[in-house]
């Protein structure tokens, strides 16, 4: 059946009544659920539309007498919302209640539609002649700072007379200038750790061949001695780049390097003993001068892979 | 009385004239909540409610905030021991931070839960996702702005983790630090993606997520009849605001009480030598972090698995959701497949947050 329209004819089983002046829909079903049938004898009753017997173009036709119209309740219209006022998800979707389409005509210079296809091509044409042309420029604007060369200065840690025990993790504190940017030079605050080490613990380390460090074109920047027995490991967990600390673990009856951020546990020699990570601390390059004073290229290394990249 | 409209009304009528005031206010009211009101459905609000404050207790913070590294930490010290109510309004920011983060993981569920995420509303769900991620990025771009050891280390690690995604994951982490290590070019962009992008993300991908709410409507709730559900449909206005308006006012009252409470206290400032420090993120991301110190999950392969393929099949899970499970079924109690995987994922994150707490005394 289609549905009851606005303005229709409403006709009972013996006359006609009036005009439907409001339609009456169902918020769950989106189906009209009543008529109100407004002027000459109607009343303003709300009419169910189990009562419609059937809707031609501008004339419903009821089942009910006339007469038996009071039967219906008045319409409240306080009781009820325009769908102007209420948000149903796609109620307007399916209603028919005005008689036919409403119209607007489209001004005499939009009729011609392959050319409004046209100047909608062009819009996105131009679109991306603005937008193209900047992908690089802004990419290459945000990626400045990304990559730098490495710096091979050697900087000043401490003395070696602070080490007492070999076998032992000592942290030596030092200051690195770092030039960033704009920004003024400034003392940035990093740490190693410094191991006096035995016969046993430097083979481990250095696996019994000289240990040498490349720069980013592989020319040859300095060689540790395996003879040399201090060994100097960077301050950064090669797991995810927390710092580590020298910890003496009950559990373990000895002393670790134990990182506290995801519990890397490594052996004085650097080896992973438990815990998370992927290879051993990293070992610096280190020069010891007759008075005992060390310095070391300060190098950082991609965290979390097995191999060892440099980064700094 | 006079029949004569008084001025206010005149320019009511004005206004509305020319706005359709009125019209609008109806539609934003008058949305049938199927099933009435309910409690379960104040999160959307509550959310909304918290960005909001989050947004202008962050604009306020920008008034003494520079982001700068040899200013981030002597600024907001600043913000803290020296502008008036500057310690409130921090502390405030720092815990709106969390009740967003709760609140998301709440609203989540509930949609989750009822089933809410199925057909028609599978994108109202993927954009809650993505909603999800910028929340998320919020508090790790966020953690890095006092600049002190904490926010530090917890950028140094995650932006570690965000390395291991394969083949980009090195142009991702570089991209991000504005380096190779994090330094003043890290903290730019990191405050430039909270301050900017995250809330003009966020803002755009809201308006979205309501606007598609809008058009599908509310789904109710999982049981009744159609005509059980009609008899108990009210408005939006007012019974849902009113409960709304109870919740944010309780959530106001809670964040209030923990910025007295439990005021922001600055860690030393931010250097690569973290002292005595032991680095932690903060509490909502406890759960991988403890993740990652499990056997299971050491070595390059291992890492990868914890911190990438894991939350990123997790998520491509959530996302693929509401195209997996198409049954119409929303009763939670007779989906015994997500009822017992959401338990899973809630006591997997309740065991990892806990066991990440105890392991704090086993280090000290």
């Amino acid at each position: 059946m289609h549905q009851p329209r606005l303005k229709s004819k409403v006709r009972c089983t013996d006359r006609e009544v009036g005009e439907i002046t409001h339609v009456i829909v169902d918020p769950l079903s989106h189906e009209v659920s009543h008529i109100v049938v407004g002027g000459n004898g109607g009343g303003g009753r709300q009419i169910p539309m189990s009562e419609v017997q059937s809707i031609a173009d501008d004339l419903v036709q009821l089942r009910t007498a006339s007469g038996a119209l009071t039967q219906f309740p008045p319409l409240k219209r306080e009781d009820y919302v325009t769908t102007h006022e209420v948000e149903i998800a796609h109620l307007e979707d399916h209603l028919h209640v005005e008689s036919g389409e409403v119209l607007v005509p489209l001004p005499t210079l939009e009729r011609n539609v392959p050319r409004r296809t046209f100047f909608m091509n062009l819009t996105h044409a131009i679109g991306a002649l603005v937008a193209l042309p900047l992908a690089f420029p802004v990419l290459k604007y945000l990626m400045k700072p990304m990559y730098s060369p490495f710096d091979n200065a050697w900087l000043k840690v401490g003395n070696v007379n602070r080490i007492k025990t070999e076998d032992v993790g000592v942290q030596f504190k030092y200051k690195k200038k770092v030039k960033e940017a704009f920004m003024p030079e400034a003392d940035v605050d990093k740490n190693v750790w410094l191991l006096k080490a035995s016969p046993d613990v430097l083979e481990e380390v250095y696996k019994g061949k000289d240990m040498e460090f490349r720069d980013q074109a592989g020319r040859l920047v300095w060689t540790n001695k395996k003879d040399v027995p201090y060994v100097v490991f960077s301050g950064k967990c090669p797991h995810l780049g927390c710092g580590y600390k020298w910890r003496k673990v009950p559990k373990l009856g000895k002393e670790i390097f134990l990182c506290p951020c995801h519990l890397s546990i490594y052996e004085p020699s650097g080896k992973v003993l438990d815990g998370p990570a992927p290879r051993p601390l990293d070992t610096l390059p280190i020069r010891v001068d007759a008075g005992g004073n060390v310095e070391i290229i300060d190098m950082e290394f991609k965290a979390g892979t097995k191999a060892q990249t440099r980064i700094v | 009385m006079s029949s004569q409209p008084n001025l206010l009304e005149k320019v009511i009528a004005f206004v509305d004239e020319r706005v359709g005031l009125k019209t609008l206010q109806a539609k934003m009211l008058n949305e049938p909540v199927p099933g009435g009101s309910r409690w379960a459905y104040i999160f959307g609000s509550v959310l909304l409610f918290i960005f909001i404050m989050q947004a202008v207790t962050g604009i306020l913070l920008m008034f003494y905030y520079v982001p700068s590294a040899d200013h981030a930490y002597a600024s907001t010290q600043y913000i803290i021991h020296e502008v008036d109510y500057g310690w409130f309004l921090l502390s405030y920011h720092f815990w709106g931070s969390s009740a967003m983060v709760i609140m998301v993981f709440a609203h989540m569920s509930q949609v989750f839960l009822w089933g809410a995420y199925k057909s028609p509303r599978e994108m109202i769900w993927l954009v809650g996702l993505a909603l999800f991620g910028i929340v998320m990025g919020f508090g790790f771009t966020g953690y890095l702005l006092p600049w002190d050891q904490r926010a530090y280390w917890a950028t140094t690690v995650g932006v570690e983790i965000m390395d291991k995604t394969p083949i980009v994951g090195d142009f991702m982490a570089r991209f991000l630090k504005g380096g190779a290590t994090p330094g003043q070019m890290t903290l730019s962009r990191f405050f430039v993606i909270h301050v900017m992008i995250l809330p003009a993300a966020l803002m755009g991908l809201a308006g979205l997520h309501i606007f598609l709410f809008r058009k599908a409507g509310p789904a109710g709730p999982f049981r009744g009849t159609p005509e059980e559900l009609k008899a108990k449909t009210d408005y939006f206005f007012p019974r849902q605001i009113w409960k709304d308006m109870v919740a944010m006012g309780a959530v106001f009252a809670t964040i209030c009480s923990l910025a007295f409470i439990e005021p922001v206290v600055l860690l030393e400032e931010a250097t690569p030598d973290p002292g005595e420090y032991h680095p932690e993120p903060e509490w909502y991301f406890l759960f991988l972090f403890q993740l990652l110190r499990l056997k299971i999950f050491s070595g390059e392969f291992g890492q990868f698995l914890g911190a990438i393929a894991i939350p990123g099949v997790f998520m491509a899970l959530l996302a693929a959701l509401p195209f997996i499970d198409r049954s119409p079924e929303r009763n939670i109690f007779k989906r015994p497949v997500a009822l017992i995987g959401w338990i899973v994922v809630m006591a997997t994150i309740l065991i990892f947050t806990v066991s990440a707490i105890i392991n704090r005394e086993f280090l000290d």
